[in-house]
C-alpha cells in the first residue's frame, strides 16, 4: 500500500504531496482527471481523423467509397 | 426619401442593418445595434491585409470535395525550415512535409482536422448548439510529451454583445466581451489566466468602423498596444497600417501595407520598419487552380524567402 501510494505520487511529479499515506478528494480527483486527459489525448489524436471521414461519408448526398482514394 | 430597408428579419447581418442606420439620417437606434464581431477577428482587416502566409519553398495543396460538406485535402511542401539558433544568422534546414486533411463543413457544424507525416495533428472543431452559443475546441497534439495544446472556448452572442469563455490545458483561463456602443463603435475587454506561468492579464479593445475605413485598438496588460488602421480607398483597393508597441520591452514594430483584390488575383504587399518587406500573389488561373507566389526579404537578418506554389480546388 506504501508502494503503491509512492509510485503514484512519483508519477504526478510530488505536486502538493506532503508523503504521508492519505489521499485527499482533490488529489483523487486530480489524478483521475490527469488519466482521464491523457487517454481523451490518445483517442482525439488517433480517432480525429476517421472521426471526421466517417461523419463525411454519411452525410447526404453519400458518397462512394471509392472517391476517398482516387484523386479524380 | 429614399427608402428604409425594413428591419424585419432578425438576423440582419451587421453591414445591412449599418447601412439601413446610415440612410436614417442621423437617428441611430440605440435598442438595434448590430451584434459586434468576435474579440479575436477586431483586428482581422488589418491581419488579413498584412499578415498573409508567406512561405519557403514549394507548396502544393488539392482539395478533393467529395460532396457539398465534406472534403479532403493533401498539402504538399518542400523547403527550407528555420531552426531557432541563439547567434544572430538563421539556420535553415531542408525539410519535405505532407499534410492530409479531412474538412467536414455543415452550418451547425464545422470540424477540420489535419495530419502530418510526423504525427503532428491539428484538429478545429465549431459546434452551433443553438443560435446564440458556439462551442470551439482547438487542439495541436503531437507525440512528443508536453507539446500538446488544446483549447476550448464557448461563446456566447447576444443582441449587441458578444461573450467567450477559454479554457486551455496548462490551466489557461480567458474570458471576453464586446459590446456594440453605437452602430460604428465597438468596445470590449478581456482577462486571462495562466495558471502554468502563474501569469494574468488584463486588456482592452476598441474598434470603429465604417463603410471606407476600420480603426483598430488594443492594450494589454502584458504590455502589449496593437493599434492598427484600414482604409478602403476603392472597391479593389485597401490600404492597411498597424502599429505594435510593448510598454514593457519598449519594442515597437509598425508597418504599412496594401491589399489589391481584383477579378483574377489578390496582391498583398506590406513594408515593415523592421527593415522587412512582403509581397503575397494568389492568382487564378483557371476555375480552382490558383497560382501563388511569396517573397519575404528582411534586410536587417539577410534573410530571403521565396516561395511559390499551385492550389487545387
Amino acid at each position: 500500500m506504501a508502494s503503491r501510494v509512492s509510485l503514484k505520487t512519483k508519477g504526478k511529479g510530488g505536486k502538493g504531496s506532503k508523503g504521508s499515506d492519505e489521499k485527499s478528494a482533490a488529489q483523487c480527483l486530480k489524478e483521475w482527471s490527469t488519466w482521464a486527459m491523457k487517454k481523451a489525448k490518445v483517442a482525439t489524436h488517433y480517432g480525429f481523423i476517421p472521426l471526421v471521414i466517417i461523419i463525411g461519408m454519411n452525410s447526404e448526398p453519400k458518397p462512394q467509397l471509392y472517391q476517398l482514394l482516387s484523386p479524380v | 426619401m429614399a427608402g428604409l430597408v425594413h428591419p424585419a428579419t432578425t438576423t440582419i447581418p451587421a453591414e445591412a442593418s449599418k447601412t439601413a442606420h446610415t440612410k436614417a439620417e442621423e437617428k441611430t437606434d440605440y435598442m438595434n445595434l448590430p451584434c459586434p464581431i468576435p474579440f479575436e477577428e477586431l483586428q482581422r482587416e488589418a491581419l488579413m491585409s498584412l499578415k498573409p502566409e508567406t512561405f519557403e519553398g514549394l507548396r502544393f495543396d488539392f482539395t478533393k470535395g467529395l460532396n457539398q460538406k465534406f472534403s479532403l485535402s493533401h498539402s504538399a511542401s518542400m523547403g527550407p525550415t528555420e531552426i531557432p539558433s541563439q547567434s544572430a544568422e538563421t539556420i535553415k534546414i531542408p525539410t519535405a512535409h505532407y499534410e492530409f486533411g479531412a474538412n467536414f463543413i455543415d452550418p451547425n457544424l464545422m470540424l477540420i482536422g489535419r495530419v502530418l507525416t510526423d504525427g503532428r495533428l491539428n484538429a478545429r472543431v465549431k459546434w452551433d448548439l443553438t443560435d446564440n452559443l458556439t462551442v470551439k475546441a482547438n487542439a495541436q497534439l503531437t507525440n512528443e510529451p508536453h507539446m500538446s495544446h488544446g483549447m476550448f472556448n464557448f461563446d456566447y452572442k447576444g443582441k449587441d454583445y458578444r461573450s467567450q469563455f477559454q479554457m486551455g490545458n496548462g490551466a489557461l483561463f480567458g474570458a471576453s466581451y464586446i459590446q456594440s456602443v453605437t452602430p460604428h463603435l465597438f468596445l470590449g475587454g478581456e482577462v486571462f489566466w495562466a495558471g502554468q506561468h502563474r501569469k494574468s492579464g488584463l486588456g482592452y479593445a476598441a474598434r470603429y468602423e465604417t463603410d471606407k475605413m476600420v480603426a483598430a485598438g488594443q492594450v494589454a496588460s502584458t504590455g502589449m498596444v496593437a493599434l492598427s488602421y484600414v482604409q478602403k480607398v476603392s472597391e479593389k483597393v485597401s490600404l492597411a497600417s498597424d502599429f505594435m508597441y510593448n510598454y514593457i520591452t519598449k519594442d515597437v514594430t509598425s508597418s504599412a501595407g496594401y491589399d489589391y483584390i481584383l477579378r483574377q488575383c489578390r496582391l498583398r504587399g506590406k513594408i515593415d520598419s523592421n527593415g522587412c518587406t512582403t509581397a503575397y500573389l494568389e492568382e487564378r488561373l483557371n476555375m480552382g487552380l490558383n497560382f501563388i507566389l511569396s517573397a519575404e526579404i528582411d534586410h536587417r537578418k539577410k534573410d530571403y524567402k521565396f516561395g511559390f506554389g499551385l492550389t487545387v480546388g
